[in-house]
């Protein structure tokens, strides 16, 4: 794999995103991110992500919905969902509707790094490069 | 009869089932023959799942041990890590499920009503809430007593005890419920945002726990009091105004549902309000419920093993007494329960002062028979100030000794004398002790009492003695940088620098007396501290290195190992604790084992009751699918290839995926070691050839020797024949992966690794069963893997003669490291247990295998002296 792997990271929580985006960005990854699920979608339409890292509680749906509507879309699309509110029940939904990982906050960059990188090699079968 | 019984062992292990499976796919295909390049695509389609599989089974084994070391050791962690890894755990052995299904084509399907029973008991367990408070919102102190604990809170049950069955002076009052508070708390918006902010915070993380802590109490604070309960407070307050002319100011004090039993003391976690008028009735209210999450409440908590939802806060509203003289005393010493006196702490004014741990307060020892004796006495109030009278002295502890009397254990009370003279009773409950007698004024040096000290004097607020770097304590700012394991000092023990007991090894204060809160959280933490130590925060430099001689009341400069030699092991803070018996009762769900035979009838979906049978049964099911892929899909016996050049022993390989060079001609029936790439068998292999083997040893008596030796070593087999024996040993190996079965007589063996950059799904582990030998040689033997292995950083599980060894999430250099131990134990101790009755023979073994050891992962050897490789991000 020559190219970086596209990540979409979609979470209400500003601090979050900024902070994960540009340490990601720094490890020589393209990342892209969304504040809700509506703007999240505008962005699985154009294709161009390749992982998504989708938060559970968002503004305008609930995190389990927008993966259903992005799984419409791209029923192959890798996707890790993350929450802070850790509960077997949405767990287990989340991996029925698709989902690649179901990850808990607060979540060490590194782990994150390496589930971008497990649900990447899962869905696509190449490494993608950092 | 001993080949017998070994046979017959042999073929009940789990492993013949799994080796015959694997033979079979070997020998008879029976499916239609699929083009190779489509086989293989099929093929890397089962491996992906079977990988993703192996991979949840790693996470999942990793957590269920992670959760019974918690639950063993005891250090504290929270309601967060509960749920953490009980989802967690959920997720991948549910994804194991899927996975299984996957690969097998859908079958399985009874695994998910015994998956959807576990995780639905689990879920109950961890949403278990407390009983929802019911009754009034508020109830006069003249209509409780003890058994209302549930309503008002301990502190508040106690002092309407004292009141209406002890039959003593308490101040006129209310209190308002635990029904109050959780209609006022009970909205499901606020609490999820309160959870979701108590679940991000790292509670080790000071300036984050702070942060927290402030903006939950900013959250509460600013909600708006539902009316019928603000009616409610301030109708009680009117009518208890209206019997004193319209003149009141109360104090509001925090009584929390489960505070104050037994061993918990929560001494000063929440907030008291003095001279309360009626317009800051509600605010106040609002106040001290938010003090629930101040942060050294919420550090006690965890420490502790309380959930925030275990602590339910009620406000008892008291009319504000006049005093003359307060104080606390305790009906017995806090570390003597035997003692004949009480010990009295007094000062002019107001209670809370002592407690606060600010005041210069006189200390009394009274004898507990009459005539009430003073024992001991230290003024240390200044002149003028108001003084308990010796008749005084004499009236506090009939009263001490009759509220002990009344609640059957020592007592630790809170008291005011009005300018009549009347004793009133604030608070009762019950002395927090420990066991080990001491002086409290003064103290015994524990020993090395020849070194030169760098301070003397004060009391033992906690005995013990602690060595660290001093760090000076003055304000938040200073309380933020405070380092793990470092010696509190400060000026005064304000009850706030409790948030400092799990990070700090020892408090010296240079005011205070062992009444104050500070003084009773060290004593719950075992933190060895001086309290009344003139010149502490001039002496002592910050950053020094100091010794805290607690018991003897002294400081030293540097590291006295003498006198820490004599320190006491940090107790169990957490066994017995809500958290604690959740995480107990969970696990009961987790971690049992039932599944254990695979050829057993119970060997099936409707038998998991735990997750530790599904994915026991996921796990050899799939390796149960991978072979049978085999069979399938005509994966005819060239597929295993025979491994040729200098080796003991035969062994096939077969190749999974990219595990053999490219120059590797598929036809080929064999393989040669130099065309091999998989990372975790080169290592394996290494460790096997690094020492030849020198055959078994010397005692091979009987016939079963040679027909081991025989089987073993017959270079006519050939993988394209049916053998008869089934000794045949296996890698399916890729890159990064490898599964080995090593099967030579009664031995099976079971190694698998995957070696990656990815730490996250890094893992070795070795399984080990069985032996022709009988049950003492066996157990022998294990035992002494076991001692190797750990020796090695491993993981190990011993169960009668079955040994499983793991290690996870290390970097590959350092797990190729682990597989060269493996292959070499897997060649040089296969035979030991012939010997293993000669225990002489045994050591011999044991130091040869060390000593080779030694010289073929010479690195390895210190391994725990490593850098962690994974640091917290």
């Amino acid at each position: 794999m020559t190219n970086p792997i596209h990540i979409l990271l979609v979470d209400d929580e500003i601090d979050f995103l900024e902070n994960t985006a540009k340490r990601l960005t720094r490890r020589g990854y393209e990342v892209r991110s969304a504040e809700n699920c509506a703007a999240a979608l505008d962005i699985v339409a154009s294709g161009w992500p390749q992982v998504i890292v989708l938060d559970v509680m968002l503004p305008d749906r609930d995190g389990i919905q927008c993966l259903r509507e992005i799984k419409q879309q791209w029923p192959a699309m890798a996707v890790i969902l993350l929450t802070g509110h850790a509960s077997i029940q949405t767990g287990l939904r989340s991996l029925e509707y698709g989902a690649n990982d179901y990850c808990l906050k607060p979540i060490e960059f590194d782990v994150l790094v390496e589930k971008i990188r497990i649900v990447f090699r899962e869905a696509y079968g190449g490494e993608g490069k950092e | 009869m001993m080949r017998k019984k070994a046979a017959l062992l042999a073929r009940t292990t789990d492993s013949m089932k799994f080796f015959s499976k694997f033979l079979q796919a070997i020998h008879w295909p029976v499916g239609p023959r699929a083009d190779f390049p489509a086989l293989q695509q099929a093929f890397r389609e089962q491996y992906k799942n079977f990988r993703s599989l192996l991979t949840a089974n790693n996470n999942a084994l990793e957590l269920m041990a992670e959760m019974e070391q918690a639950a063993d050791q005891g250090r504290p962690f929270g309601m967060t890590f509960v749920r953490t890894r009980c989802t967690a755990l959920s997720v991948n052995v549910y994804k194991m499920i899927q996975r299984l299904r996957e690969l097998s084509g859908g079958k399985y399907e009874r695994l998910l009503p015994a998956f959807k029973e576990v995780s639905e008991q689990m879920e109950a367990i961890l949403s278990k809430q407390p009983a929802v408070a019911e009754g009034p919102f508020i109830l006069e102190l003249a209509e409780i007593d003890r058994h209302a604990a549930d309503q008002v809170g301990e502190k508040m049950a106690n002092l309407g005890e004292i009141r209406n069955r002890a039959g003593c002076q308490v101040p006129d009052g209310f209190v308002i419920t635990a029904a109050a508070s959780q209609h006022f708390l009970g909205s499901e918006q606020l609490r999820n945002e309160i959870n979701r902010r108590l679940t991000l915070c790292d509670p080790d993380n000071l300036e984050e726990l702070y942060t927290t802590s402030a903006a939950i109490q900013q959250l509460i604070a600013e909600a708006v009091l539902p009316e019928d309960l603000d009616f409610e407070i301030h109708r009680h307050y009117q009518g208890m105004a209206a019997a004193r002319n319209g003149e009141l100011l109360v104090a509001m004090r925090s009584s929390a549902l489960g505070e104050d039993s037994g061993n918990i003391s929560f001494a000063g976690q929440y907030r008291t309000q003095l001279q309360v008028s009626e317009e800051f009735l509600s605010r106040t209210y609002k106040e001290i419920l938010a003090s629930k999450y101040k942060s050294q409440a919420i550090v006690y908590r965890m420490q502790r093993g309380f959930r925030s939802q275990d602590v339910i806060m009620c406000v008892g509203c008291l009319a504000m007494v006049d005093a003359v003289v307060s104080g606390v005393m305790y009906s017995r010493s806090p570390t003597d329960p035997r003692s004949s006196w009480v010990l009295i702490t007094a000062v002019a004014g107001l209670a809370s002062q002592v407690v606060d741990g600010r005041a210069a307060t006189d200390v009394l020892r009274v004898a507990r028979a009459a005539p009430h004796a003073i024992v001991a006495r230290e003024l240390r109030q200044p002149e003028g100030a108001a003084r308990l009278t010796d008749e005084q002295a004499g009236e506090l502890t009939r009263l001490a000794v009759r509220l002990e009397a009344h609640f059957g254990t020592p007592q630790d009370i809170e008291w005011s004398i009005e300018p009549r003279g009347r004793i009133i009773v604030l608070q009762s409950r019950p002395l927090g002790q420990t066991t080990t007698p001491e002086k409290l004024v003064g103290g015994e040096v524990m020993t090395g009492s020849a070194t030169p000290f760098l301070l003397a004097g004060g009391v033992t607020a906690s005995r013990g003695a602690a060595a660290g770097p001093a760090h000076l304590v003055n304000s938040s700012l200073d309380l933020l940088q405070f380092p793990k394991g470092a010696v509190l000092v400060v000026a005064h023990p304000l009850p706030e620098w409790a948030t400092l007991m799990p990070r700090a090894v020892a408090v010296v204060s240079e005011t205070g007396q062992v009444a104050a809160h500070l003084a009773t959280v060290a004593r719950e933490f075992r933190v060895p501290a001086i309290f009344g130590m003139a010149g502490a925060t001039q002496k002592i430099m910050s950053g020094q290195l100091i010794t805290v001689d607690a018991t003897g009341c002294r400081v030293y400069d540097g590291r006295q190992d003498e006198i820490l030699a004599d320190s006491a092991p940090l107790p169990n803070l957490m066994e017995g604790s809500p958290v604690h018996r959740l995480l107990k009762e969970v696990l009961r769900l987790a971690t049992p084992l039932h599944l254990t035979d695979p050829a057993s009838l119970y060997f099936k979906p409707s038998s998991c009751t735990t997750f530790h049978d599904l994915t026991r049964f996921c796990h050899e099911k799939a390796v149960s699918e991978m072979f049978a892929f085999g069979a399938k899909h005509g994966f005819d016996a060239k597929s295993a290839k025979q491994l040729v050049g200098e080796t003991p022993f035969q062994w096939w390989v077969i190749n999974l995926d990219d595990g053999f060079s490219d120059d590797f001609v598929q036809k080929e029936k064999f393989v040669q070691i130099g065309q091999i790439v998989s990372v975790p068998m080169l290592a394996i292999w290494a460790g096997m050839t690094a020492i030849p083997w020198q055959g078994p040893p010397p005692v091979s008596l009987s016939g079963f020797g040679s027909i081991l030796f025989h089987s073993t070593m017959n270079r006519e087999l050939d993988p394209a024949v049916r053998s008869g024996l089934a000794n045949r040993n296996y890698f399916m190996v890729s890159k990064n992966f490898c599964n080995l079965s090593v099967r030579l007589g009664y031995h099976f063996s079971l190694v698998e690794a995957h070696l990656d950059d990815l730490l996250t799904e890094n893992y070795v582990s070795f399984q080990f069963k069985g032996g022709a030998a009988d049950d003492n040689r066996r157990l022998l033997r294990v035992t002494l893997l076991r001692d190797i292995l750990e020796r090695y950083d491993f993981r190990v599980e011993t169960v009668a003669d079955a040994l499983t060894a793991r290690i996870e999430k290390k970097p590959a250099s350092y797990l190729a490291e682990r597989l060269k131990i493996i292959g070499h134990l897997l060649i040089h101790t296969r035979q030991i247990d012939m010997v293993m009755a000669d225990p002489a023979m045994v050591e011999h073994y044991r130091n040869k295998i060390l000593a080779d050891l030694a010289t073929i992962v010479p690195q390895a050897e210190h391994a725990h002296d490593e850098p962690d490789p994974h640091p917290a991000g």
